[in-house]
């Protein structure tokens, strides 16, 4: 078995000898080489583990030699030995500036050449076993971060499939409106087209300006909705007026007025009421009134629809460079708040006191995830009946973020143990136990701090953040 | 007032509305139409139009409200009107509900948000058709 591979180089074949055999007896391998260039073409074909480098050559010296092998790459770590005559000048400095790591001098003494060999084939190896210790261990972290990242996404995962089902419910609210929205506009579109250019030409001025002075009223914006009672009243007030009027088909009339929120202020009206066309005339209002109706509600219903996918867009962001980026941080707690709505709408109340919104540096989608944990669990832990409340102020250089749930709380023996990573209360299959890790992580990671009170009744989650250099 | 009247309930004011314009355009000046915002709200309409000698035909409901939800609803309103045929609007099909409606309310069928206008328009002829099979024969 080979000690290692050594690469002699000597200009006097004497002396190569000498150190050859010596070596070859201890069980080295050697190569010997006669000058410079034979030692430099050599190391192109073998690396060696060690180089004996005499210094006094011609054409090129030990020095240059060496300084050759330090500027490769693949020969820059291999140890150098220079090997000096007696009555030399040897330059101590020289030798060690230009990269050699000890030197021998002839004649040798035998176990004094041995030892420095052998100690620096030694110190060789060992440099190499930490080389590859470390670059195993920077693979390791390396996994370990993806992993952690992969953690974090599959957490995020569950909880997005748990919110899809309220979600689809948000976007078909909206879809389906915006689909009925069609049928007033269509049928405007076809009568104003159609039909009433010819039967306004036709109508008497009178009639006409006052289908003009109704219209501002028509479009005017909706006031609160009354409740069933006061329209009931309202109605049966309005009916009573339309009677004393002899109005005809009081009932329908009274349909249509009620539809247009109309109950008194009848004046204007009552003239084309009575009219022989009144059925015509009362439809121009109330087809301009649902025409109306129908674009309100194509707007209310698409924007709607755009804030709960831009919700779920910034839930499922992807942000793999991960970097921190300035937001404020109501918004970010409302987005989340969207995507829950569905929960809360169950028997749930929210208190939201924003007593301030600064704006923060930091991962936005990771603080995300801190909200969407924090506030399942309450819901968990008020069983989806109870009271939420939402606390934001600024204290200092920090934000204080409080998540109150009003469950019956967190026993002291377990308060300690919540963040542990698989620690759950839940039965087994629900939840795994990673939430509160996740969620200490990332505020961590965020230089922030977690604090938890909690009794019966109430239980708080304060997460505090450094709001960050501007 | 005498028209007979379907009654509608949602928390999305533009979902009556919605409402509102597709029985319009199937039933026009046949029926009334009432709306109401949530349970609790629809529980006094009926009452007070029971009360006041109205006819309450069928009712449209929603299943995700605040406070009660279409199928509680759907089925306590059974236990006290038997008659008014029941319809459960939904965005999202929860089956557990569907289900308890179906054998505790007689649920004539539910419907899923947005809604194809012929399945409405056949969903509710059907509902006011089985109205009217059932007073019929008393």
């Amino acid at each position: 078995m080979s000690k290692g591979n050594i690469l002699i180089v000597d200009d006097i074949l004497a002396n190569l000898q000498v150190l050859t055999k010596m070596l070859i007896k201890q069980g080295y391998k050697i190569r010997p080489a006669g000058d410079g260039k034979l030692a430099l073409k050599s190391v192109q074909s073998i690396l060696p583990d060690l180089i004996l480098l005499d210094i006094k050559m011609p054409e090129m010296d030990g020095y240059q030699v060496c300084e050759k092998l330090k500027a490769d790459d693949r020969t820059r770590d291999i140890p150098i030995i220079f090997i000096s005559a007696l009555n030399d000048v040897f330059d101590k400095v020289k030798a060690f500036s230009v990269g050699g790591v000890d030197y021998i001098t002839k004649p040798f003494q035998v176990e004094e050449v041995l030892a420095r060999v052998e100690t620096h084939l030694q110190l060789r190896e060992l440099q190499q076993k930490l080389l590859a210790q470390n670059q195993e261990l920077e693979a390791s972290l390396e996994h370990l971060k993806i992993t952690q990242q992969e953690l974090i996404q599959s957490e995020k995962m569950a909880y997005l499939g748990q919110l899809v089902a309220g979600i689809a419910h948000e976007i078909n609210n909206p879809h389906g409106a915006i689909k009925s929205s069609l049928l007033p506009i269509n049928d405007f579109k076809n009568y104003y087209v159609a039909q009433l250019p010819d039967f306004l030409h036709f109508l008497p001025e009178e009639q006409q300006q006052a289908i003009l002075a109704l219209v501002p009223r028509i479009l005017a914006k909706k006031g609160p909705r009354l409740s069933f009672k006061q329209r009931r009243q309202l109605k049966r007030k309005l009916m009573r007026q339309l009677e004393q009027n002899q109005i005809k088909n009081v009932a329908i009339v009274a349909d249509r007025l009620e539809d247009m929120g109309i109950y008194d202020n009848l004046e204007l009206l009552l003239s084309l009421l009575k009219s022989h066309e009144s059925e015509k005339l009362l439809e121009i209002l109330y087809k301009l009134y649902d025409f109306q109706n129908g674009l309100e509600t194509i707007d209310i219903a698409s924007e709607r629809a755009s804030r709960i996918v831009f919700a779920m867009k910034t839930f499922c962001r992807f942000d793999k460079i991960g970097t921190k980026v300035r937001i404020e941080i109501v918004d970010n707690i409302e987005t989340v708040l969207i995507l829950y709505q569905n929960y809360f709408k169950q028997n749930v109340k929210v208190i939201k006191q924003y007593d301030s919104s600064p704006l923060i540096m930091c991962y936005a989608d990771e603080i995300n995830q801190v909200w969407m944990n924090l506030i399942y669990n309450a819901l968990q832990a008020m069983h989806y009946k109870g009271t939420l409340k939402i606390e934001v102020t600024q204290q200092d250089n920090q934000v204080a973020v409080s998540i109150t749930d009003s469950g019956e709380g967190i026993a002291e023996e377990i308060k300690d143990r919540i963040f542990e990573p698989f620690f759950t209360t839940k039965p087994p299959g629900e939840g795994s136990g990673l939430g509160l890790d996740i969620v200490k992580q990332i505020v961590e990671k965020h230089e922030g701090k977690i604090v938890v009170a909690s009794k019966p009744g109430e239980t708080t989650f304060k997460i505090l953040l450094p709001i960050g250099s501007t | 007032m005498s028209k007979p009247i379907i009654l509608c309930v949602d928390d999305e004011i533009t979902i009556l509305d919605g409402l509102k314009w597709n029985l319009r355009k199937i039933f026009g000046d046949a029926y009334s139409y009432e709306f109401a915002m949530d349970a609790e709200e629809a529980m006094e309409v009926v009452e007070e139009l029971e009360q006041e000698g109205e006819e309450i035909q069928l009712i449209i409901s929603d299943w995700l409200m605040p406070g009660k939800r279409g199928d509680e609803f759907l089925i306590e309103l059974h236990q006290l009107y038997p008659r008014i045929v029941k319809i459960m609007l939904t965005g999202q099909a929860d089956k557990d509900a569907i289900e308890r409606a179906k054998t505790q309310a007689n649920l004539h069928t539910c419907l899923l948000k947005p809604w194809d206008n012929t399945e409405f328009k056949n969903a509710l002829t059907s509902g006011l058709d089985k109205f009217h099979l059932n007073t019929d024969s008393h």
